[in-house]
């Protein structure tokens, strides 16, 4: 077979593990739901590109709007950069099922590379540049000015998506490789925020400008980035795929914490021991905990020191998003690492009660983090007490009864301690997750716009201890539709086994 | 613990994975299941423990002053001891750990749990217990005997182990044979065993059904070993 057929073969296998994944395979729902969520982003950004285009037609202060927008150029790539973590995936965990078959690893790595960088995923912002360039470049200055601004968009969303990549591969390695992303971009908000004027503004004007003209430096330059990306991604990720073939976990772990104080508790003793072992021994859900930390500390650090999160909006979503984000991480797949035991949970008699018992009070407890993160904000108060008070409860009394619902209808199997993984939960789960962080701020706003401030954030309170005081009576609804779902759910857990 | 199936049907798509119009598992009886691959036998079982939705029949249990069936309620799970695959399994624990969980789960005292590991130490040949191994790390034959232990742990009156002499050296397969037919002999559990081993089962069974494309096409009196020939002519093994 020569490498054309070859690389048609693997792409073909590729597009194939995606169509028949077990949660779409089975679930015509699913699938029009990811349709649907396509369809609804694209139609989002393609709104803002002609609103956008619209407002800033002619000029802003006697600049043109692309000049406006392309200023805003490092702004996208960082919210392009942060995105892909939930929808793109390493090559290296790709490679892997071909290593024992007659084909070049090196050859296998350059298809995957290929794949992955220039992967029809970066053309996803086109629905916004498009109609944004069509109005502001096509028409005034001509097509070729437009298809040049819009290749030079393109390539730098292509080395932005290879940049993701490394920094991918070295976060799978240790996760303290996020703190590489996370600074660079954080000094990058710093520079462009902290000044009265934005010093990078100019610059990229400038490169954008000039891809406008096919000045052939910019295309040299960023062409250049690309090459060297895709060169430093391939020395990484080929690397990692003899570490996944020869994967060997640590024969004996150091410490095996007993944790008997909760011997006390009985049974729910046990189940909660069986949640903080959970997340110290498995990389995956460990992760998933550091990295809502990580953002939680970062958000509120922002806050702290910049006025960009200022807006009340703002001021609320990173209040809320402390409180909710580390249950939020593991609450939204709730069972679905339980899946990978499912059966042996299943035939001890209500484990599955004790369990939910054991992860609402863990949940319950993690509570403590979020004000010690937020105090330095009440301090200079920029986030008020009594918002911390509200949301604290609305949390623990509401907002968590919401996300223990997903556990009647999960039924996806997550591996828990995989190196090399991408796609953590199914579409519906990604869209609870944004219905949870959103929908509380209009409740409160609503909230305090009827009752005022304190009282709206009392009235959250109020209905927080309510969802508290009844807890036990919630968690044995859920036990009991879980109960009844079960064969569906065990079926759905089975199917996506080590998938 | 009788155990009494009845019109018992599972179908996967256009494939039936069992098709039992009726079956009598005698209380006290140690049941080897054995069949091709794709049988039914796995299949069975999950029906039995409840893992699975039959489409039509149910499977009961009887004793004392107990009927009951199994998709209904979850009262015989606490006399019900089993291991079919590494589900059961919660891999991120020691095995010390999960012994002791499932312990604490059934009531059983440290006391009881360290006398039954001291029972079956020459089975675990020392390499589960005492050790900071998490049981993913362990080797696929002493995954099988942590599930084995943890599923005889509470001393179940109705024990189902799917492949138990699956991944055991040669001495862990003996050493499971005595320790099943001897915890049967002593506890009068009703133990039902699947395997593709026909020695071992013909060695432990006291009845043997032999099952075809989810229907029982033979069910054996073993008591006089009288099976070995049966079977043998069935699977077409020659001497």
């Amino acid at each position: 077979m020569n490498k054309y057929k070859l690389y048609k073969l693997i792409n073909q296998n590729a597009d194939l593990k995606d169509k028949r994944h077990p949660m779409l395979d089975k679930n015509r729902f699913m699938k029009f739901l990811m349709i649907f969520m396509w369809l609804y982003y694209a139609a989002i950004l393609l709104f803002l590109g002609v609103v956008m285009a619209m407002g800033m037609k002619h000029s802003y202060n006697g600049v043109a709007a692309f000049h406006v927008f392309d200023g805003g150029l490092l702004y996208v790539l960082m919210i392009d950069f942060w995105m892909r973590f939930g929808l793109q995936e390493t090559p290296a965990q790709n490679v892997q099922p071909y290593s024992l078959l007659p084909i070049r690893r090196s050859f296998l790595m350059n298809v995957y590379l290929t794949r992955s960088g220039f992967a029809w995923g970066n053309l996803f912002w086109f629905f916004l540049l498009i109609p944004f360039g069509l109005i502001t470049i096509a028409i005034p200055l001509g097509w070729g000015a437009f298809f040049g601004w819009l290749l030079g968009w393109w390539m730098l969303l292509v080395a932005n998506g290879f940049a993701y990549l490394f920094c991918r591969a070295l976060i799978l390695k240790h996760l303290a490789w996020t703190l590489l992303p996370a600074a660079i971009h954080g000094a990058l908000l710093a520079i462009m925020l902290v000044p009265d004027k934005n010093p990078l503004d100019m610059p990229c004007t400038i490169l954008m400008y000039d891809f406008l003209r096919w000045k052939l430096l910019p295309f040299i330059y960023v062409g250049g980035l690309i090459a060297f990306l895709y060169w430093a991604n391939y020395r990484l990720q080929i690397g990692m795929v003899y570490d996944e073939v020869g994967k060997k976990e640590e024969k004996e772990i150091k410490h095996a914490t007993q944790f008997n104080f909760l011997n006390r508790y009985g049974k729910l003793g046990e189940y909660f021991k069986l949640e903080i072992k959970q997340r110290l021994r498995n990389k995956t859900v460990r992760m998933s905990f550091f990295v809502g930390l990580g953002f939680m500390i970062l958000l509120s650090t922002i806050s702290y020191f910049t006025p960009a999160y200022d807006g009340s909006f703002m001021r609320s979503f990173i209040c809320l998003y402390n409180y909710i984000v580390l249950g939020m991480m593991t609450l939204v797949t709730i069972m679905c690492y339980e899946g990978n035991y499912i059966d042996g949970l299943m035939s001890r008699r209500e484990s599955i009660l004790q369990l939910l018992q054991a992860k609402y009070y863990f949940n319950v407890l993690l509570l403590i983090i979020p004000p010690i993160i937020l105090l330095p904000l009440m301090i200079i108060g920029k986030i008020s007490v009594w918002m911390n008070v509200g949301y604290f409860f609305f949390t623990a009394g509401v907002l968590y009864p919401l996300l223990f619902q997903m556990a009647v209808y999960n039924n996806n199997t997550l591996p828990m301690n995989q190196k090399i993984t991408s796609k953590q939960g199914n579409t519906a789960q990604q869209i609870f997750s944004m219905v949870i962080l959103f929908l509380p701020i209009g409740f409160e706003k609503a909230a305090t716009a009827l009752l005022g401030d304190p009282w709206g954030y009392v009235f959250l309170a109020l209905l927080g201890i309510a969802g508290i005081a009844t807890h036990q009576y919630w968690l044995r609804n859920v036990y009991k539709r879980f109960m009844t779902r079960r064969y569906k759910n065990m079926e759905g857990f089975r199917a996506s086994r080590n998938s | 613990m009788e155990i009494i199936i009845k019109n018992l049907i599972k179908t996967f798509g256009e494939k039936v994975a069992v098709d039992i119009p009726e079956l009598t598992i005698h209380s006290g009886e140690l049941l080897g299941l054995v069949g091709n691959n794709g049988a039914g036998k796995s299949t069975l079982f999950r029906l039995i423990l409840d893992l699975i939705k039959a489409d039509t029949g149910t499977v009961r249990m009887f004793g004392t002053g107990i009927d009951i069936n199994v998709a209904e309620t979850e009262e015989w799970k606490d006399w019900t001891g089993a291991f079919v695959d590494e589900s059961f399994l919660i891999d991120y624990l020691t095995p010390d750990e999960y012994f002791q969980f499932i312990a604490r789960l059934t009531d059983t005292t440290d006391e009881q749990l360290q006398d039954f590991l001291a029972q079956y130490q020459h089975f675990m040949a020392d390499e589960l217990t005492g050790q900071k191994k998490l049981i993913r790390t362990l080797s696929a034959g002493n995954k099988q005997k942590v599930g084995i232990m943890a599923a005889m742990l509470l001393r179940p009156q109705v024990l189902i182990l799917d492949e138990p002499f699956n991944f055991l050296d040669p001495s862990s397969q003996n050493a499971i044979k005595h320790l099943l037919k001897k915890y049967n002999e002593e506890t009068g559990a009703t133990i039902l065993v699947s395997s593709h081993n026909l020695q071992h089962t013909v060695d432990i069974s006291g009845r043997i059904v032999l099952l075809e494309h989810g229907k029982v096409i033979q069910d054996i009196d073993n008591k006089e070993k009288q099976a070995q020939t049966i079977l043998e002519n069935y699977f077409e093994i020659d001497d």
